[in-house]
This record gives structure tokens, sequence and C-alpha cells, in this order.
């Protein structure tokens, strides 16, 4: 095809006229021929007829396509890269010998004085654990007592009383902090810039 | 020979009691089975579903004195084995320079700050002290005005309120009596909404009762299906809001667990105490 398209535009590009310059040419060289109308040489048929579009090359097309696609896909599954996780990089400034403290040395009284507070305290938190799991223990007895007072009255009560809340969780409640809020605060005001990286990942998916 | 006797006596004495509280309730269930209808007609017993609203702290509580000696070695620990960081690099620095200076009599780079590090935390102890928080002790507190919501920060308020139950006043957590048709829960948030006239906004924690009282009314007032009533408590968490002072005075209170004993009968205090959390633990 390509050799054809090339040898038309030779054949268009060269001075003279072209096909009047073919006629010149045979009839020229007409002593060399066998007879004048020797008809396959006159015309000239180097070309070739434009070759049809076969209904087989959109199946090859999206064949290929797809092979493309497949290698694209290959690629992107290697390169998936992990969102790196902040806390577990030691940043370099941290390396850095001089930011290191002296170390300090305990003496004998504040050793043992550090052992005793801590022993008091495991005692004081294993009682207050019980203490927990008692009161919890005791607020569940109260709760099954009156499910079952409940049920001696109506079973149609005590089955709705069963069923589950769906809109008690998610349950969000604000916690109490070290002094009440003041009503009339005026917070500072000012402008901040926040550097907080986000990563995305981009997954794709077809 | 004697002491086994007392034993199976008192054994006995316990069966009957058990066998009278199992047979008033067959007697319920039984009746119910007959009327097979969802409301409680046969039962004997009135149903009154009553709210248990607490306003959790605002304010953390104040440490005990083993608390505080944990918390300041834990401090010190934690900045033993800590680097320095920028500020305290800076500073340490900047000091250096200072005792250089001083040694050396010489006038060194001009480049120096002009703020140095101790500067800044001076400036920055100037803004701590200029900054009024909020009082933990409040004054509500200090006049002991019960009514108030804004005392007694650190602990659970419950609302208590007073009504008439017969000829007494009673004090008690709110309470109205269940219609068929609705859930007791809803019977909760119904009395919520009465007594509230819809200014206070409260999170109900699940379907179910945390706690009930029984009891039955004086003989004057008994009939044959009229023994007594349960009253079916729900806990529900203060989000917003409050009792407008244009409402009823003197007929609510906010009350913390400690001065419950002031206000409630002592078998309703007992069976009320069993499902609140004691002081010494965080809310619930």
């Amino acid at each position: 095809m390509a050799s054809v398209t090339l040898g038309a535009c030779a054949r268009a590009l060269r001075p003279p006229s072209g096909l009047l310059g073919n006629w010149q040419m045979q009839i020229r060289d007409s002593h060399q021929r066998a007879s004048l109308l020797s008809f396959w040489k006159l015309i000239p048929m180097r070309a070739e007829p434009l070759r049809k579009k076969k209904k087989v090359d959109p199946k090859k097309e999206q064949a290929v396509k797809d092979r493309l696609k497949k290698r694209i896909r290959k690629l992107e599954k290697a390169s998936q890269e992990l969102i790196p996780i902040e806390d577990f990089i030691t940043p370099v400034k941290f390396l850095d010998k001089a930011r290191q403290r002296p170390q300090v040395e305990l003496s004998f009284e504040e050793s043992e004085r550090r052992a005793l507070l801590l022993k008091r305290w495991s005692l004081y938190k294993q009682r207050e654990h019980e203490m927990e799991r008692d009161t919890i223990r005791a607020m569940l007895e109260a709760q099954q007592e009156a499910l079952q007072e409940l049920q001696l009255e109506s079973p149609v009560l005590y089955t709705e009383a069963t069923k589950r809340d769906p809109s008690l969780f998610p349950f969000e409640t604000k916690g109490p902090d070290y002094t009440p809020p003041v009503s009339n605060y005026q917070p500072p005001e000012g402008r901040y810039n926040d550097i907080t990286k986000v990563y995305t990942q981009v997954s794709f998916k077809r | 020979m004697a002491a086994p006797v007392r034993r199976t006596l008192l054994g006995v004495a316990r069966g009957w009691r058990q066998f009278e509280r199992l047979w008033a309730g067959n007697l319920g269930s039984r009746s119910l089975a007959l009327a097979a209808a969802p409301s409680n007609k046969g039962s004997p017993w009135r149903l009154l579903g009553a709210m248990c609203l607490q306003r959790p702290p605002l304010v953390s509580k104040p440490l005990t004195p083993l608390q505080e000696e944990m918390e300041a070695l834990l401090k010190q620990i934690e900045i033993e084995k800590s680097l320095y960081s920028d500020h305290e690099l800076r500073g340490l620095e900047e000091s250096q320079r200072l005792a250089r200076k001083k040694a050396d009599f010489y006038d060194e780079e001009d480049e120096e700050d002009i703020l140095l590090a101790q500067d800044l935390e001076d400036m920055w102890e100037q803004t701590f002290l200029q900054f009024k928080p909020g009082a933990r002790i409040t004054e509500a507190d200090n006049k002991n005005d019960r009514t108030s919501l804004h005392r007694k920060l650190d602990r659970n308020l419950i609302l208590l309120v007073r009504e008439k139950l017969g000829d007494q006043d009673i004090w008690m957590l709110p309470q109205a009596e269940w219609q068929p048709g609705e859930t007791l829960r809803g019977t909760a948030e119904r009395t919520l909404a009465t007594l509230s006239e819809n200014n206070i906004e409260a999170k109900f924690l699940g379907n179910a009762p945390c706690g009930h009282y029984k009891f039955k009314f004086p003989q004057a007032l008994r009939t044959e299906s009229n023994l007594g009533a349960k009253v079916f408590f729900f806990k529900a968490l203060l989000l917003t809001g409050d009792f407008t002072q244009a409402g009823k005075k003197g007929h609510h209170v906010w009350v913390s667990k400690e001065e419950l004993g002031d206000y409630l009968k002592p078998k309703y205090l007992a069976q009320v105490r069993r499902f609140l959390l004691s002081d010494g633990l965080s809310c619930l």
C-alpha cells in the first residue's frame, strides 16, 4: 500500500505533466513495441488497486488494544506504592548526638522511693479494677432482675425491651476537661498554615 | 438437735416467702395467658416508666495524693528518657554563648538574635497568667443551690422530682404511667418531654430498663386487680438544655449520688443505688 502511494506521489511530482509525458514516451519508443496497441504496456499498470477493508480488522484492532491494556495494568499493579506511616520513620535530625541528654544517676533513696511508689500504685490500680468489676456486675444484675420482672408482667414489652437500639451507636460524647468552659471567651485571632501531608493512594480499577 | 430444727424452720420460712413471690408472679402470667392481649389487663401490677436523667461531669476529679505522686514521677521519667527539643537546644546554645561572651570580653558576630529562648518563655508565661480559666468550684456549690445544673462539676447529677402520691409529697425520679400502645422507653421519653416542655435533649442508653422498683399500694387502695405498681427505670444522659426558671420552683433538684439519701425513701433508694456507679469511678 505504502509503495503504491509513494509511486503515485512520485509520478505526480515528476515534471512536466504526467499522462501526456507517458503518451509521448510511448510514441517515442513505439518502434520497440511489437504492435501499436500492446495494451498492457500502454496503460501504466504498476499501481495496485486500493485494498478493501476486511471485516476481521476491527477484531484485530480490539485484540491489540486489549494487549496494550493488559500491559498497562501489569505495570500499574507492580508500582502501587504504600502510604508511609510517618510514626515509624525516625526523622534524621533526631539521630544527632548533641540531642541526647546526659545520663541521670539516681541516688539510692530516689530509686527506692520510685520502686515503692510503683508497688503502691499497682496495688491501688488492682483495687480500683476490682471495684469497677464488682460495680458493673451489680449493675448487670439489677438490669437482669428488672428484665425478669418485666417478662413476668408482659412478654410483649419484654421482647421490645430486649431489642437492639440502632440509634445508640455510634455514640460520641465529650469527656471532662480540667476547667469548665468560660462563657464569654474570645479566642485569640490569627491564621495558621496547615502543613499536614495528605497521602492519596491511587488505585486503578477498570 | 435445736440448731438443725431452727435451720429447717428458717428454711421453711424462706421457702414460703419465695413461694409467695412466685405465686404472685404466676398469678400475673397466668391471667395474661387467659387475657391473651397486648395490654396489661390481667396482671394486678400497674406499670410505670421512670427516667434516670444524668448530667455527665464537666470537669475531672481532683487527684488523690498517691495519684499526684505518680503523676510527678511519670513526668520526671518522661523528661529523663527524652531527647532535647529544638527550643531546649536553642536555649543551651544561647547560654553557652553568653558564658563565652562574659569570659572573653570581646564582641562576637553581630548576628545575635534579639529574642533569646528565655525571653520567649517569659512572654509565654505572661500570656498564660493573663488567661482566667473557669472556676472548678462554682458559686452554686458555695450557695448549695441544688436546683442549678452548674454545681458539682466533677460528678454525675441526677434529676429528682417531687410529686404527690396519695396525700404525701414524695421525692422520686420522674415517672409516668404506661399507656398501651407504647414501649416503656417511650413512656420515659414522654416523661421527659412533659416535664421539660421539650427544652431538654437527652440520649437514652438502650431499650432495656436498668432497674426496677416494686411497691404495693396501701391497704385502703388495694383492689383485686390493683395490687401495686412496678416502676422501671431507664437511663439517659443529658445533652443540652435545662428547665426554664418560669417552671415550678422547689419541685425539681439535681443531686449527686451521696445526696440521694436526703431525698429518697430507704427502699426506693436501695433499688436506685444499685444501678448508679459509685463515686470512686467515672460517669456511667
